[in-house]
């Protein structure tokens, strides 16, 4: 076990970090838009043997499979459309990353993919009632929104448990724990991460300001506040939420902004719920595909 | 020789409550266990003299939010709470030999805008509990705690799991 040490040092430390989803930017990219480049989409996908398999057994399940058994990556490319691949790439590469037992935040193993499959799931509905963000690209930051915190737990520093301590005994939030324990946010390492493995900047925005949206940069901000809105929504449901997940305020003055209203969001909660369902079972295994 | 069961050493099976759902069991040996309560209920009701317990995961406090849709019963707590009751006692549980313990509940800090579940769902359960007459020996709810719960048939103890700390019984 590790001593707080500075935010590059954690950075550092999570290059090695195995199945990172670098190659999640470049897919967005294709995916947007829905003119996508089937034979470069196809060509990053084999680069993934796990990813490329689970493409495959998505197009060959029940729910997609037609008479004929898809045998390339290309024929799955064509049953499942751009939209519907992307969606598949994102939950695999991420949830594979994420699936690590993690200590520091009292989490279980999968609990910060399950959580972040939740938050996905709610920034896409609210995506879709709100109008502020495109729904891709919604579902995309609620998976990523908090590396940071994986990233920490691998470096797998000591000074996590002080903080776990520190927040009860002190009323103090989360995040106040943090800067005085580590001398940096969780949201400055998702921020460098992103940064390094080439996300968008809006991405960059969404793990750095998600806590506070209201100081995220103006074009940035309708979308951080989406995530804003979903991750705490995502919270009260419970799915993987670990010792630090409630000792969080929310951001009224860019909620209200943005048009958000408590009962319009308790109101999605059973359409949002029947979606978590479809991927997470009441053990609370992870079904992707 | 017949074995005497030790409740302490058997492998009891669980039975696994979903969100917006409720089970029961008839059955003494076994658990009947939901994960993750975050600002959810989770309600349990026991007849110990026949053994007869049931656990509620309810997500929201009324079905009125739905404007008329078709809805799940036991998502909601005015529908889930007498859907369980009315179940148990098919299942030959007595209403006056019930006792029932609540767990969840979670809250955000600062919340008196937004994020509001956990405390709207614990003013309902109080409210619908004195309307039901429910005989409520156990409370253990709100805060900031993720809870995970497990109804042990045997005894209606239930074994409450928050993240970082060892587990208790209710």
């Amino acid at each position: 076990m590790k001593s707080a040490t500075d935010l590059q040092t954690v950075v550092e430390m999570t290059r090695s970090i195995p199945c990172a989803p670098a190659i999640l930017p470049k897919l967005l990219k294709l995916a947007e838009g829905g003119s996508a480049d089937l034979g470069e989409m196809e060509m990053l996908i084999n680069l993934d043997t796990g990813l490329a398999t689970d493409v495959l057994r998505t197009a060959n399940s029940a729910y997609f499979s037609s008479n004929q058994r898809c045998e390339s990556i290309s024929d799955a490319i064509l049953r499942l459309g751009s939209k519907v691949l992307y969606r598949i790439a994102a939950s695999t590469l991420t949830g594979r990353w994420l699936v690590h037992p993690v200590r520091g935040y009292g989490w279980e193993p999968g609990d910060l993919c399950r959580h972040s499959l939740c938050v996905a799931i709610c920034a896409e509905t609210f995506s879709k009632k709100m109008h502020l963000a495109d729904a891709s690209t919604a579902y995309t930051a609620g998976l990523i929104h908090d590396l940071g915190k994986f990233a920490l737990a691998y470096a797998n520093f000591t000074s996590l448990d002080d903080i776990s301590d520190r927040v009860p005994a002190e009323f103090s939030t989360w995040r106040e724990a943090e800067k005085v324990v580590l001398g940096f946010e969780s949201t400055e390492v998702t921020k460098a991460l992103l940064e390094n493995w080439g996300f968008p900047s809006t991405f960059v925005s969404v793990g750095h300001f998600y806590q506070t949206p209201s100081e995220a940069p103006e074009v940035d901000r309708p979308l951080v506040t989406l995530i804003h809105a979903a991750k705490h929504v995502a919270t009260q449901l419970g799915y993987g939420v670990g010792v630090d997940g409630f000792y969080y305020e929310p951001d009224v003055e860019a909620l209200q902004a943005a048009g958000f209203k408590d009962e319009e969001m308790d109101a999605a909660i059973p359409e949002i719920l029947t979606t978590i369902q479809r991927f997470i079972s009441p053990a609370g295994d992870i079904r992707f595909t | 020789m017949v074995p005497s069961y030790n409740p302490a050493t058997a492998q009891m099976p669980t039975i696994i409550v979903g969100v917006a759902d409720l089970k029961i069991s008839t059955e003494p040996a076994t658990y009947i266990a939901t994960h993750a309560l975050g600002s959810c209920l989770g309600i349990t009701f026991h007849d110990a003299k026949r053994r007869i317990g049931g656990m509620l995961h309810a997500m929201l406090p009324t079905s009125k939010i739905t404007q008329g849709e078709k809805i799940r019963e036991a998502m909601f707590l005015d529908t889930g709470i007498p859907k369980l009751l009315t179940v148990l006692i098919r299942a030959g549980a007595k209403k006056a030999d019930i006792r029932c313990k609540v767990f969840g509940g979670a809250q955000l800090m600062a919340t008196d805008n937004f994020f509001r579940i956990g405390s709207k769902n614990i003013d309902m359960f109080y409210r619908l509990s004195q309307e039901m007459d429910l005989e409520v020996v156990s409370w253990e709810v709100s805060g900031r705690v993720n809870r995970t719960i497990r109804l042990n048939n045997l005894t209606g103890d239930v074994i409450v799991k928050i993240p970082s700390k060892p587990e208790f019984i209710r």
